[in-house]
């Protein structure tokens, strides 16, 4: 639970906005993270950051108003001026067309099942004794530079309105380690990436064998520039991940789906989506996702199936979309969702994928994804780290940065094989506040027919 | 009687001291004293954001043995403890040592900047701000459009500065941003949009003053939404080569993504590969390489009336003007004062003389990195928007994103806007709808042939550039004239 110091001030706030007669919701953040970055093999920095942030938000019938702070919240003035700043915001507002959904806890949650105090606690010194053995094993081997970062630390989250007595807590741990291997003069780029939920979830032997597989291919071949068409492509983890992204977006976010703005928008519940072998979930237990336990509207989450079998089944409603199309919110009022995409039947391991690939593209990462037309799912972005050409299930050749431009469907649509291991991917953005995300993804899927739309000189 | 501040500057300047003699070469720190924003949106006429925030605390970097350590907290009573984590941050990353961090010579500075700024939209209640955003949205609404906005945002900051080397700064940023947009389905059921931005022509204010001159913003609503039905009646653009001559509000984008982050000095020297990418220039390049045309004149500028000017950068640098491109040749590039010395090392000579004043951080809780301030194209000579059209046979008039998306080093792009007006023998003909063009960075901006002059030019804002590890966003703005690039890919082909 909350620490009690906290915890008695927001519950006293919630009395007083009680006493006010307000219908209150408070949002209360913590974060304790770290993050050391690499540059030109070193570490180019080392920060720290330790902060609270309070959301209030008031309600008053179709009004309401927000107000937020990131500031040492010890005080009782301070979180009674948050509260009047956010009931001033709700008065002058205006009136919305819709009756506003007020945010109810629906059950009390405290869960810390995913806190690991030691993960919390991991060290700058901790962080860069495992990068600068990658970095001493593999830098003699060739003129290679390193960047990379690795930022982990703790995260609380604490939910109370003013509808009932219940509070949600949840506090939570992760971390997140990415390493560039960059060749000097051919420029080629390799990238190891791990997803962290507790401490000690892998080593730098793990991450020097996987730089030591992948170099041969990329020292004794020069770039393979490949052609402008449709071609088979093999998605790696990290572009899986942002397929994934882009349909959850494109397809199942109700405001989109709702304003015929989602490429899913001609279909209802029960209609063909994608093929058989697409299911998708948001599914907070699943033990590779982060596992968001309620929303910021107070509701549980339980697993929700999106898509089954490539049937169409929900649509999400986050609570203001919910109001106004007078639909059931999913309790999605949240920036860190659980989605999952199902294993298939291929088998597990990215060797395995080649194998099966035989001729084709392997384009583990995606770079700069953006989509042009939703309606129609398009995207459009570029390879980058770790790409190579397939041939006869081998990879023998690194690839020049190549752009796709195609579209969900289309891409879906020509799925021939999906690992049947699935892997858990840190999506978590790193804009506004710590909110982990992750994702529980095959390890590769194999398209055919993916519109390779330009290819540039380097990587 | 000494305050509340008083007390933490002092708190400050002895941490300073203490940094020095625990071995630091340098240390810094930005205390914001307040940071708000307020953000208002009406989504189809419901006042979907009506949100206020305000953050306040510390951020403190120390440079120990070439190594940077940085911490930050919102408990300022704890401003010591926050200058030891940032030390043993930096002593911690000593253990695995690159190029030594060096900031080179003292350059204490004491200085105070204040934007222009006649209404401060703090102070402008609520009911007159609905009001404004209200009028406009009425102005928006039409049986055709099937969904609009209207958007405001507000930011006040009131940052202090203070390094080991004496500098002491004081200063505020004071923003106001706005958006309206529409939206409609076309025949084949795809959305298409119209949109608006607050811009100016770099003269006049800040303040709430500006977002309600109808000529800057609220009264362009007639012009946005006749454009957008003009949109949904258009074809698409058929695929093929033809010349582009972009609009400010397209060609702030074209700027932004292919020079101003490829130009940031962070990037070339890879600082940022494992996550936004890095850049195609390298050190060698600087002050040889042909970017683009001799046409091109770009330049780090100092804008009155843009988010990219501040006075002090936060290294406490005054903000300088200055050319990174000059009649199309790379000349210099966008940098702090900490990657100087591996630059010039690394180049073998002084490819970079001072710093860019690009020190920037978006709050007290993120570190200061290389970004991009105004980056600007120099209004050139070949006249009006319409003297550019009547000299071009074949091409688009392209104006606003709705994609962008470039390659990891920024060499290869690809964007999607949302108005392309078809030019044929000097002729603006006919609207076209869900327009992109490609291509290659240098092969790009090699191609420009064409730049309108001053009266072409306006700066766009963005207040939203976001960059480094944890994540920044940073608000900038972008002078841009109009520009006419000859023979570019457009269309999409199948």
């Amino acid at each position: 639970m909350l620490e009690k110091r906290i915890r008695d001030l927001l519950l006293a706030a919630r009395a007083d906005a009680r006493k006010q007669g307000l219908e209150a919701e408070f949002n209360f953040h913590r974060e304790r993270s770290s993050l050391i970055r690499l540059g030109n093999s070193s570490v180019a920095l080392s920060t720290s950051e330790e902060l609270s942030r309070l959301d209030v938000t008031v309600q008053q019938g179709r009004k309401s108003g927000a107000y937020s702070m990131t500031s040492d919240i010890t005080s009782p003035t301070q979180l009674a001026e948050a509260l009047k700043v956010a009931a001033t915001n709700c008065q002058a507002a205006l009136a919305k067309d819709y009756d506003p959904i007020f945010g109810v806890v629906e059950e009390a949650v405290d869960d810390s099942t995913g806190f690991d105090p030691a993960l919390e606690a991991l060290s700058p010194v901790a962080k860069t004794e495992l990068c600068k053995k990658v970095v001493d094993a593999v830098k003699p081997m060739g003129k290679y530079d390193f960047s990379g970062s690795w930022s982990s630390g703790s995260t609380e989250m604490y939910y109370i309105s003013t509808a009932n007595d219940n509070e949600a807590y949840r506090r939570l741990t992760d971390g997140s380690f990415i390493m560039v291997l960059k060749e000097q003069d051919k420029k080629w780029e390799l990238q190891a990436e791990r997803t962290q939920k507790r401490a000690g979830e892998f080593s730098a032997d793990d991450v020097i064998a996987e730089f030591k597989a992948m170099l041969p291919v990329y020292e004794k071949n020069p770039g393979y520039k490949t052609h402008v068409d449709r071609q088979r492509v093999m998605f790696g983890p990290d572009a899986v991940a942002n397929l994934l992204g882009l349909t959850i977006w494109g397809a199942f976010v109700g405001r989109m789906w709702e304003e015929k703005r989602a490429f899913s928008s001609n279909l209802k519940p029960g209609d063909r989506l994608f093929p058989e072998s697409v299911t998708i979930t948001d599914d907070p237990t699943n033990p590779n996702v982060f596992g968001m336990p309620f929303d910021f509207k107070g509701s549980r989450r339980r697993p929700r199936i999106l898509c089954d079998k490539g049937i169409l089944k929900t649509i999400l409603y986050d609570s203001g979309t919910a109001a106004k199309y007078k639909r059931q919110p999913t309790a999605s009022d949240l920036g860190n969702d659980d989605f999952c995409l199902s294993p298939g039947t291929a088998p597990a391991g990215i060797d395995a994928g080649r194998k099966l690939a035989q001729d084709a593209l392997y384009v583990p990462q995606l770079h700069y994804v953006h989509m042009p037309d939703p309606t129609k799912g398009m995207f459009t972005c570029s390879s980058r780290f770790n790409a190579r050409l397939i041939k006869n299930g081998e990879f023998v050749a690194p690839l020049l940065s190549s752009r796709v431009t195609d579209t969900i469907p289309s891409v879906f649509g020509g799925i021939t094989a999906i690992s049947s291991r699935t892997i858990p991917w840190n999506v978590s953005g790193t804009y506004d506040r710590r909110s982990p995300t992750a994702m529980s993804i095959p390890e590769y899927i194999i398209c055919d027919g993916v519109r390779i739309s330009d290819v540039a000189d380097s990587f | 009687m000494s305050t509340e501040f008083d007390r933490q500057a002092a708190a400050v300047k002895a941490d300073l001291k203490r940094m020095l003699d625990a071995g630091c070469s340098f240390a810094d720190a930005r205390l914001y004293d307040e940071d708000r924003t307020e953000r208002l949106t009406l989504y189809d006429g419901n006042l979907e954001t009506n949100y206020g925030a305000n953050e306040r605390g510390i951020g403190v970097r120390a440079l120990y043995k070439g190594a940077w350590g940085f911490a930050a907290t919102a408990d300022l009573a704890s401003i010591s403890a926050c200058f030891d984590k940032a030390l043993a941050n930096a002593k911690a990353a000593t253990m695995l040592p690159g190029f030594p961090k060096d900031m080179g010579p003292a350059q204490p500075a004491k200085g105070q900047y204040r934007p222009p700024v006649k209404q401060d939209p703090f102070h402008v209640p609520m009911s007159e701000k609905l009001a404004l955003l209200s009028g406009i949205d009425a102005g928006l609404k039409d049986s055709t459009v099937a969904h609009r906005y209207v958007t405001a945002g507000f930011q006040r900051r009131k940052i202090f500065y203070w390094n080991s080397e004496s500098t002491e700064v004081d200063r505020w940023q004071l923003n106001t941003f706005g958006t309206m947009a529409v939206m409609a389905p076309d025949a084949q059921g795809r959305t298409q949009r119209r949109t608006m931005e607050l811009f100016c022509n770099g003269d006049g204010t800040r303040g709430y003053e500006w977002l309600s001159d109808p000529e800057a913003f609220g009264g362009h609503a007639e012009r946005v939404r006749k454009e957008l039905s003009e949109i949904i009646a258009a074809d698409p653009l058929p695929a093929g080569k033809r010349d582009v001559i972009l609009l400010p509000g397209q060609g702030f984008l074209q700027v932004h993504e292919t020079i101003g982050h490829a130009l940031e000095l962070d990037r070339i020297l890879g600082y940022e590969l494992s996550f936004a990418g890095g850049s195609h220039v390298r050190l060698e390049h600087i002050g040889k390489l042909r970017y683009g045309s001799d046409k091109l004149n770009a330049r780090a500028g100092i804008v009155l009336n843009s988010p990219g000017t501040f006075g002090f950068d936060d290294e406490g640098t005054p903000q300088r003007d200055y050319y990174l491109i000059e009649s199309g040749i790379l000349v210099n590039v966008l940098s702090s004062r900490t990657d100087l010395a591996e630059a010039n090392a690394k180049a073998g000579r002084v490819a970079v003389k001072e710093s860019g004043t690009a020190a920037r951080a978006c709050a007290f809780y993120r570190t200061p990195i290389d970004r991009m301030t105004n980056i600007n194209i120099d209004a050139g000579n070949d006249g009006t928007l319409e003297d550019i059209i009547a000299a071009t046979e074949d091409g688009v008039v392209l104006d606003v994103p709705v994609s962008w998306s470039i390659g990891s080093n920024r060499e290869h792009f690809h964007f999607a806007t949302e108005i392309a007006w078809e030019v044929k023998n000097g002729k603006k003909t006919k609207v076209y709808k869900n327009p992109t063009y490609h291509g290659h960075t240098l092969e790009f901006w090699n191609s420009l042939d064409k730049v309108g002059s001053k009266a072409t030019w306006c700066l766009e804002q963005v207040p939203n550039c976001g960059k480094g590890e944890p994540n920044q966003i940073m608000e900038l703005g972008h002078g841009i004239p109009v520009m006419r690039f000859r023979g570019v890919e457009t269309g999409e082909k199948e």
